[in-house]
């Protein structure tokens, strides 16, 4: 436990660490610390704003999808493919929506704790399956919008496929941990 | 993305007619577009903040001292970029950021992505290397899921800290699942 509580605090950590850190580092090294901050807040800004195209692009995908009904109906269909492999019903919505929605999977991780608590048996999958990957769809927008690449070849298919496999991952090792 | 953004939107819209639930539909794209901007203004800040930061890490040589150090993992992953110190140091910030669960992750992995762009000439070279950030990223790997573990803490858990080990091993999976397909993917490619 003291590993894990350690891993824990060196991710809150390391944030007040760099922020201090690597300015006082460059001022120590005479780099111009308030006039090359700004340089790069710059940049950061143009960046931000070269995704908002993508980014638009995606998000009405995403809603079109989501608003119709047809990421419902999906779900439904997973489900019914996926039950004869043992995964719970009440998961499928999430690991659906998973790649598609950061916030909307966090939402629904968050319904399922609270509905059979975070230490039942579903608590665990549908918190680790949160944990196992990251938003697939966002990732891939957002990186590839700051470039400014729109052909993305099989990039959104690797990452899909990378989430699979966590998903599988996930489900072997909740299994050998309720059993 | 042209068949995955034709597909969300041709069955949404398919779906929408047959099922008669337009008014809802027309309701989530617009919201759908403005969340988008929403997204972008809260994300500025943070852009602005961590690319601020690398910039004086980059001008202090600590962006070079990371390509440095990583070069024995980041050699094998990234072949493309042996010898460009700028893009392999700013994608060891990125890795490190997504390993400690930290807000700098998006914010220097694009950055990292247009250093790749302008590094290297060759297209597919080029796209490889980008795509195999991306699927790191995409993964997610993460020494501490936190925002999970705050979550379990919240909805009460008594061991909210117990999913730690799973994720990260799922994480691995996943990251080593999105490698291996580009990895064929790229050699179907080149061997055209």
């Amino acid at each position: 436990m003291s590993f894990l509580t350690f891993l824990a605090k060196m991710g809150v950590y390391s944030f007040p660490i760099i922020l201090i850190g690597v300015p006082l580092y460059a001022h120590l090294k005479g780099v111009p610390v308030y006039e090359t901050f700004i340089k790069g807040a710059e940049e950061g800004l143009r960046v931000a704003l070269d995704t908002l195209p993508y980014l638009v692009a995606i998000f009405v995908g995403i809603s079109c999808f989501r608003g119709s009904g047809a990421l419902e109906l999906v779900s439904k269909a997973f489900g019914f493919l996926l039950k004869p492999l043992g995964l719970p019903v009440d998961v499928i919505p999430l690991v659906v929506i998973r790649p598609i929605s950061g916030s909307g999977a966090l939402a629904l991780t968050g319904d399922i704790l609270r509905t059979y608590g975070p230490d039942s048996s579903m608590g665990l999958l549908a918190s680790i399956l949160q944990g196992a990957t990251d938003t697939s769809f966002f990732v891939v927008t957002v990186y590839f919008g700051a470039a400014g690449i729109k052909k993305t070849r099989h990039a959104l298919g690797a990452c899909l496929f990378g989430d699979l496999c966590g998903f599988i991952t996930a489900f072997l090792i909740w299994r050998a941990m309720v059993r | 993305m042209n068949a995955v953004w034709l597909v969300l939107v041709g069955l949404g819209c398919a779906v929408a007619l047959l099922t008669g639930n337009v008014d809802e539909m027309m309701a989530s794209v617009l919201e759908g577009a403005d969340s988008a901007i929403e997204l972008v203004i809260g994300l500025a800040g943070l852009f602005c903040l961590w690319v601020g930061i690398e910039k004086l890490a980059e001008e202090s040589g600590l962006i070079k001292a990371m390509a440095r150090a990583t070069r024995p993992v980041l050699g094998v992953l990234f072949p493309e970029l042996r010898g460009k110190s700028k893009p392999l140091g700013t994608i060891s910030a990125t890795i490190v950021s997504n390993l400690l669960g930290l807000s700098s992750a998006t914010p220097l992995g694009t950055k990292a992505m247009r250093e790749i762009k302008d590094a290297l000439k060759d297209e597919d070279d080029r796209m490889n290397a980008m795509i195999r950030l991306v699927v790191l990223s995409a993964a997610g790997l993460c020494f501490f899921p936190s925002s999970v573990v705050a979550l379990r803490a919240a909805t009460g858990s008594a061991a909210p800290a117990i999913v730690a080990g799973p994720t990260v091993l799922a994480g691995l999976a996943a990251t080593c699942g999105g490698l291996s397909v580009h990895w064929l993917f790229s050699r179907r490619r080149r061997s055209k």
